[in-house]
């Protein structure tokens, strides 16, 4: 069904006339009117289809899917309403490739562009049509200059009538090409940077950095995903933008815990105290936005008999859930939370002190780096190991939090270690965390349905009804959280299997091992 | 995917026409269609301009096994591709004969098509044998032309009868008036008297009309050179018919299922 298409960039001394003259003289052509549009390109806030190198654009309600570096045409889909997540195209070859990437996030409008079309059908001797050469003008911007393409469709079954006009074309001088500079220019001129935006932003960090200055690169960073996230999150568009936000306040109150004695301790004490504040202003709205989002999951849970009785659950969350975004929203543009912000900025903002009273602020960095790191491992270890002796939920909630502090560490400081190595410890970290969490959301999640059946408001019979399948889907995830408890004794052998011990040894403790 | 089959023992009934027509409608609707011409005489190939031959490698349908989406070609119009008439289709019905299931080798042959197409419309020679028993057994819709004749209501009432004996779905049969011409009095009686007797009988007439003949000068479907013709609008208007029995049977089929 797909149309295969090969793109021709058209070098500066040749007019796309000329071109069609050329091919036209000896293929015969009836040009159809030119057609004027507009074209969108679409993408996640965090840029996934562009970080996967692909590219989705949209005129009126035909949406495509192509290589970014090849614009070889992977899938074409006609949406009736303009699609937001993966699940609003149909079924299909194009959301098949994109759902797993676009995951629970929205597509954005990143950038759209005036097209103005001309189409020459290439006849064969019945003026069947046998392939389409295509000159497009592309205007990013009123007032640029158009960038002209041309693309030759090849249509199915009539792959050699096509191939035998390409090679026309090239031997016209023209050369088959990318549009990644087309995407480019469209996106530069929108003021858009193509994958700009990032929940985990690179800090060129290097060992001999005073600490107090790599702290606050690290810092700034995250400052930067909260500030970029801020303003959606009202929008409501997906659950990610409060997600990304909330992690990164949750990083910076990590940070600002755990790489010790490099800022004041009255001003420490202070940012912790108020970024505590904004963390806790949204965990209610996270915590909805899981149930909601875990929905299909629930009911998949449930026999089909109850599945149905399910639906008030949600329908009371959903509207729960638009109460408390007004009142997350209501904080973010109140005066507390602005003040705290400001300050904060300015804190990171100010210069490093020439003599500074904290401790470790003049050390290098890699020596603050190695001992927070270890001392964080060696830890987690020696619970863990308690835990063996003693599975009780409340460690196991505890080491969570550990685990998640070596997560941060280990991510903050990458670039002061070999990458490969920091990359294969953080994966090996992250299956116990897997494990720890899962555990983790089973007990909450078992809580709030025992506790939220107590909130309903439902007429009697129906509520009946509605208790029964909070209840069953109660057994079904206590059931759940036994059997994840029981693969943590596996899964923390795993991840302190000697090999590993020696690499955090290693590289953190001996200092045998160089850094990056 | 749903395969819809123009279907009728008789010749000259305005299979090939309606095919053509409801193809490149669907088409334009979005649905991602494909016709197959199973008539050896080739008249939707020729319609679509398309040379009748199968490739020699996928002679598809005499050859078990063969993948016949190599001999599939893409129509001038945008969803719509063409499954050429071969000359090899004169022996399908030997072919079919001597495999295992005599009567599923099309519905088998079709199957693999289903990921890539929302429709497929068949164009059906006039045959009453064992290739039409394959269409019987392939087809989610039995699409079947009828002149408002007392012979053609007669082989009509035969075909019911042959299904109903052999245990196909007679739900899946429907039926619409073709080569209409209202000023004849019997027409407009045998209607009348065919409407009060079957079900699924498509309420739009598709007439009698040189616009649906000239499709074989300008060969194109009657939409494109045609757009606001008699003709036009009636293959318009009978497209909105069956497109509105699909979707009801798809949303039976997805409740059934859940």
């Amino acid at each position: 069904m797909l149309t295969q298409s090969t793109d021709f960039h058209l070098p500066d001394d040749i007019e796309p006339t000329e071109i069609i003259a050329g091919i036209t003289a000896v293929v015969p052509t009836i040009p159809e009117a030119s057609q004027s549009i507009t074209l969108c390109y679409y993408d996640t806030f965090d840029w996934r289809l562009y970080r996967n190198a692909l590219v989705l654009t949209g005129q009126h309600n035909e949406y495509s899917l192509r290589e970014l570096d090849t614009a070889v045409t992977i899938a074409q889909e006609i949406c009736q309403t303009p699609p937001v997540f993966a699940d609003d195209f149909p079924a299909g070859a194009l959301r098949e490739r994109v759902a797993p990437i676009l995951g629970v996030r929205a597509l954005l409008e990143m950038a759209c562009a005036e097209v103005t079309r001309t189409t020459y059908p290439l006849l064969n001797e019945d003026e069947k049509t046998v392939a389409r050469l295509v000159v497009e003008e592309i205007r990013p911007s009123p007032d640029t200059t158009p960038l002209i393409t041309l693309h030759l469709h090849s249509l199915r079954g009539y792959d050699q009538e096509a191939q035998t006009i390409s090679q026309r074309l090239r031997d016209a001088g023209l050369s088959p090409g990318a549009e990644t500079d087309i995407y480019r220019q469209i996106m530069a001129a929108a003021g858009k940077t193509p994958g700009g935006y990032t929940p985990k932003p690179p800090v060129p960090l290097t060992p001999e950095m005073r600490a107090d200055e790599a702290a606050k690169q690290i810092l700034r960073a995250q400052l930067k995903v909260i500030r970029s996230n801020e303003p959606y999150i009202a929008q409501d568009i997906d659950t990610e933008f409060l997600h990304d936000f909330r992690v990164a306040i949750r990083r910076t109150r990590s940070a600002l815990t755990q790489i010790k004695g490099v800022f004041p301790a009255d001003i420490t004490a202070r940012f912790k105290q108020d970024l505590a504040t904004v963390g806790k202003m949204t965990n209610q709205l996270r915590d909805l936005d899981v149930y909601l989002l875990d929905e299909a999951r629930y009911r998949a849970l449930l026999p089909e008999n109850l599945a149905a009785d399910i639906g008030p659950l949600f329908a009371y969350l959903q509207q729960k859930r638009t109460a408390v975004l007004a009142d997350v929203v209501a904080h973010l543009h109140g005066p507390q939370y602005r003040q705290i912000m400001a300050d904060w900025e300015a804190f990171l903002n100010e210069p490093a002190p020439k003599n500074p009273t904290a401790p470790h602020a003049a050390r290098p960095i890699i020596q603050v780096a190695r001992k927070r790191i270890f001392k964080r491992y060696r830890q987690i270890v020696a619970e863990g190991r308690e835990i063996l002796e003693n599975t009780e939920d409340h460690l196991l909630h505890a080491l969570r939090i550990d685990c998640k502090k070596l997560r941060y560490l280990l991510e903050f400081f990458t670039p002061l270690f070999p990458p490969e190595e920091i990359a294969y410890l953080i994966k090996q970290l992250k299956q116990l965390q897997t494990n720890l969490g899962d555990f983790n959301d089973l007990c909450v999640q078992e809580d709030y349905l025992l506790h939220v059946a107590d909130e309903l408001p439902l007429a009697d019979q129906q509520s009946r009804h509605t208790l029964m399948a909070i209840g069953g889907l109660v057994a079904i995830l206590h059931q759940e959280r036994l059997r994840v408890k029981a693969e943590f004794a596996q899964t923390f052998a795993a991840f302190t299997a000697p090999a590993n011990s020696q690499l955090f040894e290693e590289l953190f403790a001996s200092g045998k091992r160089k850094g990056a | 995917m749903k395969t819809i089959a123009l279907y009728s023992s008789k010749g000259g009934v305005g299979k090939t026409a309606a095919a053509v027509n409801l193809s490149y409608l669907a088409a334009q609707s979005g649905y991602k269609t494909l016709i197959c011409d199973l008539d050896s005489q080739g008249s939707a190939t020729y319609y679509f301009r398309i040379k009748p031959r199968l490739k020699k490698k996928a002679q598809g349908f005499s050859q078990a096994g063969r993948p016949i989406e190599r001999s599939i070609k893409a129509t001038d119009y945008a969803h719509l591709d063409l499954l050429p008439a071969d000359f090899t289709h004169r022996n399908l019905d030997i072919a079919f004969l001597e495999a295992k299931q005599p009567t599923e080798q099309l519905r088998r042959i079709l199957a693999p098509l289903s990921a890539e197409y929302d429709l497929i419309f068949l164009d059906c020679p006039p045959t009453f044998n064992i290739l039409a028993e394959n269409i019987f057994q392939a087809a989610d819709m039995l699409l079947v032309p009828l002149i408002p004749t007392t012979l053609s209501v007669r082989t009509y009432v035969q075909l019911r009868a042959f299904l109903q004996q052999n245990g196909y779905d007679t739900e899946a049969v429907t039926t619409f008036f073709s080569l209409v011409d209202g000023r004849k009095k019997m027409h407009r009686e045998l209607a009348t008297a065919v409407y009060r007797q079957f079900d699924h009988v498509c309420k739009t007439p598709i007439p009698y009309r040189s616009q649906i003949e000239k499709m074989g000068l300008y060969r194109a479907p009657v939409s494109v050179f045609a757009p606001h013709s008699v003709a036009a609008q009636a293959y318009q208007s009978l497209w909105q018919e069956i497109q509105g029995a699909l979707e009801t049977r798809l949303e039976k089929q997805a409740t059934s299922q859940n």
